[in-house]
């Protein structure tokens, strides 16, 4: 086990209209990804409950993005916006308890077009859940 | 407007007397507060009172016992969940009460009009347990005196020593307690609204002196410093990480009383007792295989996170979940913790204002830039 | 059934004869994974853990000093959907087997993959008790279980007369076994094969484990009668019902802890008891006051009307009372009496019927009182009487 390359499984939440689109152009036009992103795609960002997050973090996610449109380009106007809100909270929990998964959430606007981004996003945050190394919550019986 | 009105009677009784003659005058239809139940053995519950009698001397209402059998900001919105009252009732509830009924009303969940909301500068309430064991009586006595000293007796439920919120916001009246050294002679009656000047104006049995100035006072502010360095305490003592998270919640028995008797969780069907959670035995044959063993009920932990992200943000720390906790995890504690960073978050308090939009109903343009990356 | 079980040796106590065969059944792939209570990583409690992992087997109590979860809803959890593909042997108490059955027929469980194993049970401690210090709780419980002392556990585990064997697959006889040894004891064909499978011969007679258990049977059964003659003297008429439930603040937790209370939300919790405000007012006026929120003995009548013929009296209501309500007490009382009224005792058997889905054309006439009768004010028996005499 130990000799195997650790490959981080993170849960994305891409909005459809532009994440999503993002990571769709990225992939075909063979832009350098890591195969770490299990993709979730959902309608906005805004639809992402806080829940889902935690509920992937507790089923063992090593990381978990969500990605959205750049704030004032929201397909249904304020989606990203309670989004943004909805991660603050989410942070200020795992900051307060003490949870390292804070570390391991990420929120990034990445439109439609800009492809290179979500690939950097998605290098970039692979790169940090790599260093911290596996989720204690993927064997824990206690949960 | 009348601001305030000094009675020359105990606050116990001036606040009986003052009932009484709302009901008895017709300017309401009913009274919410504390009372005895049952015929012999002492047990407590709010109740809907529309017989003044209640009221006097021997009556079975306890409008200011220090105890909370259910946060009346549920009651009143069971009360007015179906729409307004069409006649006046007034209600006699702990600050935190008040505050958690704004945040119900802000939800939809029910409506202030035609309520006369009567609160207090709150000593705290006992646990549960006090009232179980039948120990409530004999502890009041010795309540009243560390009152009166702008003190909490020991046997305080942490929450309520931990609170500094004890300052109602939004009553229309509210009856200053602690810190009142002569409360067993006099009773000041703050009228922080108009409706509540209305609806004492000419009371009879109820007649006093104006009384002017501010309640803000010392006795107040030294429990409130005394009551946040108890709050720094006690937050202290929650065990940080994922792995003081399973020590804390290890011993859970998953009930999720802590959910039922929480006012701000409202929802009729919780997610966590929803169908979504219940799973096919797949998913917990994958699970087994990948970690050698899981905890059946599941989702301890998961329930935890998600009702803090649900309602960390309009947690009014008023300690129900503590309370009814058959394995005595300090959820309230937890609960505050965490509320109160959230809360700083969107510089928002809750129970305030009820103008005020719950932060995650709302947003600004532009805000919380650091968050996405 | 139940004439001949197997010896297993227990020389070093019942837990770790137990858990070493639990063990040895895993390694040889009989079970796929076990359900069993164990102590949380603080040491102040414990959970059920589906585990298929020996080393978690450590911490593992078949016979825990407490029960926070009643096991019949951890079975229920990880069956309600259907038969597993694992065979899973749970190791619960015989009151959590019994509500595991009633589950069961009521549809909330399948145990087609799923063993029931349960151990002579010395009862449980109150779970506030034990949470007080645990440490000393787990000793006071080793202490008083050591010489079936029932005085510490919980009310209705002192007044327990199923404590030994209902219907579980396989049980371990502690009662009236040679010293360090413990029996083993099939209860199903289910159980059988596994015995089989791990190669232990069915050649122990169990006259001294029955003949003990019947003894012990006859105690707790008068201890029962003398604790609901008791109660029924306290309980009785509107006005002792509602000195008993005086305290109560509607948690609705006894619900909530209930096995047998499968509902995913309960009536007194649904829109249906929701009223407008005039309608609470009304009903304050007619009596001066109206107890906020209302409907608190509708709500344990109500419960006991929809469960009471399959309640096992297991006590987890009353653990889990934050105003320390004798819940469990008064609810073994009305579920004895409204189960003997069918013959039924919930959880002896997956092939009783519910009583209150199968009924007969010739039953209970006792309870029809046509209105003829009762309107000339003469009682059955007289009509009977006069029946006779024609």
């Amino acid at each position: 086990m130990e000799e195997q390359e650790f490959i981080p499984k993170i849960v994305g939440f891409l909005c459809n209209w532009c994440a999503y689109t993002a990571a769709d152009t990225a992939g075909v036009s063979r832009l350098q990804m890591p195969p770490s992103i299990m993709v979730v795609r959902v309608m906005c960002s805004g639809r992402v409950d806080p829940l889902f997050v935690l509920s992937a973090f507790l089923r063992g996610a090593d990381g978990v993005l969500v990605a959205g449109c750049w704030p004032g380009q929201c397909h249904y106007q304020k989606g990203n916006l309670h989004a943004r809100r909805r991660a603050a909270m989410l942070k200020s929990i795992f900051e307060t308890l003490g949870l390292e998964m804070t570390d391991r959430f990420r929120l990034s606007w990445v439109s439609a077009s800009e492809a290179p981004r979500f690939a950097e996003v998605a290098r970039g945050f692979t790169k940090e859940v790599e260093q911290l190394g596996p989720s204690p919550i993927w064997d824990e019986a206690f949960l | 407007m009348l601001e305030g009105l000094k009675i020359n009677k105990g606050a116990e009784e001036a606040v009986r007397d003052l009932l009484r003659s709302l009901l008895e005058s017709g300017r309401v239809s009913g009274v919410l507060a504390l009372g005895r139940t049952g015929r012999g053995n002492g047990g407590v519950a709010y109740s809907l009172f529309t017989d003044p009698d209640a009221f006097g001397a021997d009556g079975v209402a306890l409008p200011l016992l220090p105890f909370m059998p259910a946060n009346a900001g549920g009651l009143l919105s069971r009360l007015t969940l179906k729409g307004p009252l069409a006649e006046p009732v007034a209600v006699v509830v702990k600050p935190c009460e008040l505050r958690a009924f704004i945040e119900l009303v802000k939800r939809n969940q029910g409506s202030p009009d035609n309520l006369l909301l009567i609160s207090s500068t709150c000593g705290g309430v006992y646990p549960l347990e006090v009232g179980a064991n039948d120990a409530l009586e004999e502890r009041l006595p010795g309540y009243w005196e560390a009152v009166k000293q702008g003190e909490l007796d020991s046997d305080i439920r942490p929450t309520c020593r931990a609170c500094v919120h004890f300052v109602p916001d939004n009553a229309d009246i509210t009856v200053a307690l602690l810190g009142e050294a002569d409360l067993d002679t006099q009773c000041a009656l703050y009228l922080n609204t108009e409706k509540g000047a209305a609806f004492i104006e000419g009371l009879e049995d109820l007649q006093g002196t104006p009384l002017l100035g501010e309640l803000e006072a010392e006795p107040i502010q030294r429990s409130r410093d005394q009551r946040a360095a108890y709050r720094e305490e006690l937050f202290a003592g929650v065990e940080a990480g994922l792995e003081g998270l399973i020590r804390t919640f290890g011993r859970c028995i998953g009930c999720h009383a802590c959910k039922t008797v929480c006012p701000i969780c409202y929802c009729s069907l919780c997610y966590f007792d929803s169908q979504d959670c219940e799973y096919r035995p797949e998913v917990y044959e994958t699970e087994l295989e990948r970690k050698g063993g899981l905890r059946l009920p599941p989702n301890t932990i998961f329930f935890q996170l998600g009702r803090l992200a649900h309602v960390s943000v309009s947690c009014v720390g008023c300690g129900m979940c503590t309370d009814v906790c058959p394995a005595d995890i300090p959820l309230s504690t937890i609960f505050s913790k965490v509320g109160d960073s959230v809360q700083a978050l969107f510089d928002y308090q809750p129970g305030r204002d009820v103008t005020e939009e719950v932060p995650l109903m709302t947003f600004e343009e532009e805000e919380l830039v650091q968050v996405a990356t | 059934m139940n004439n001949k079980g197997a010896i297993l040796p227990a020389e070093d106590g019942v837990e770790s004869a137990v858990i070493g065969w639990l063990k040895e059944a895993l390694s040889k792939k009989v079970f796929d994974a076990l359900l069993i209570p164990v102590e949380v990583p603080a040491g102040d409690s414990f959970a059920y853990l589906l585990l298929r992992n020996p080393a978690l087997l450590e911490n593992a109590s078949p016979l825990p000093p407490v029960m926070p979860v009643q096991g019949a809803k951890a079975i229920s959890r990880l069956t309600m959907r259907g038969n597993g593909s694992k065979r899973v042997a749970a190791i619960v108490r015989p009151c959590e087997a019994r509500a595991a059955i009633e589950l069961t027929k009521l549809e909330q469980a399948h145990l087609d993959n799923l063993w029931l194993i349960t151990v002579d049970c010395p009862g449980v401690l109150p779970l506030s008790d034990y949470l007080e210090d645990p440490v000393a709780g787990a000793a006071r419980f080793a202490e008083a279980s050591q010489r079936w002392d029932r005085a510490p556990m919980r009310p209705v585990c002192q007044i327990c007369h199923h404590f030994s064997m209902p219907a579980s697959d396989l049980h371990i006889g502690t009662l009236g076994s040679a010293e360090g040894t413990v029996f083993v004891i099939p209860g199903s064909p289910k159980g059988e094969r596994v015995m089989e499978n791990l190669g232990m011969p069915l050649d122990a007679a169990l006259d001294d484990w029955a003949a003990r258990v019947k003894e012990m049977e006859e105690v707790q059964r008068e201890r029962r009668r003398q604790a609901h003659t008791d109660l029924k003297a306290g309980i009785a008429g509107p006005d002792g019902l509602l000195d008993v439930f005086s305290s109560c603040i509607n948690c609705h937790n006894c619900q909530r802890v209930c096995p047998v209370c499968y509902c995913r939300q309960c009536y007194f919790e649904s829109a249906a008891l929701k009223l407008p405000p005039e309608n609470y007012l009304a009903r304050a006026g007619r009596k001066g006051a109206l107890r906020f929120p209302p409907d608190t003995l509708l709500f344990h009548i109500g419960r006991a009307s929809h469960m009471v013929l399959s309640c096992v009296s297991c006590g987890t209501c009353e653990d889990a009372c934050p105003m320390s309500i004798p819940v469990a007490q008064v609810f073994s009382l009305l579920a004895d009496r409204a189960q003997e009224t069918f013959g039924y005792v919930a959880g002896r058997s997956l092939e009783d019927p519910l009583p209150l889905v199968a009924y007969e054309m010739d039953e209970l006439h006792q309870v029809e009182q046509p209105y003829v009768e009762t309107y000339h004010g003469l009682q059955i028996a007289d009509c009977e009487q006069e029946v006779q005499d024609a």
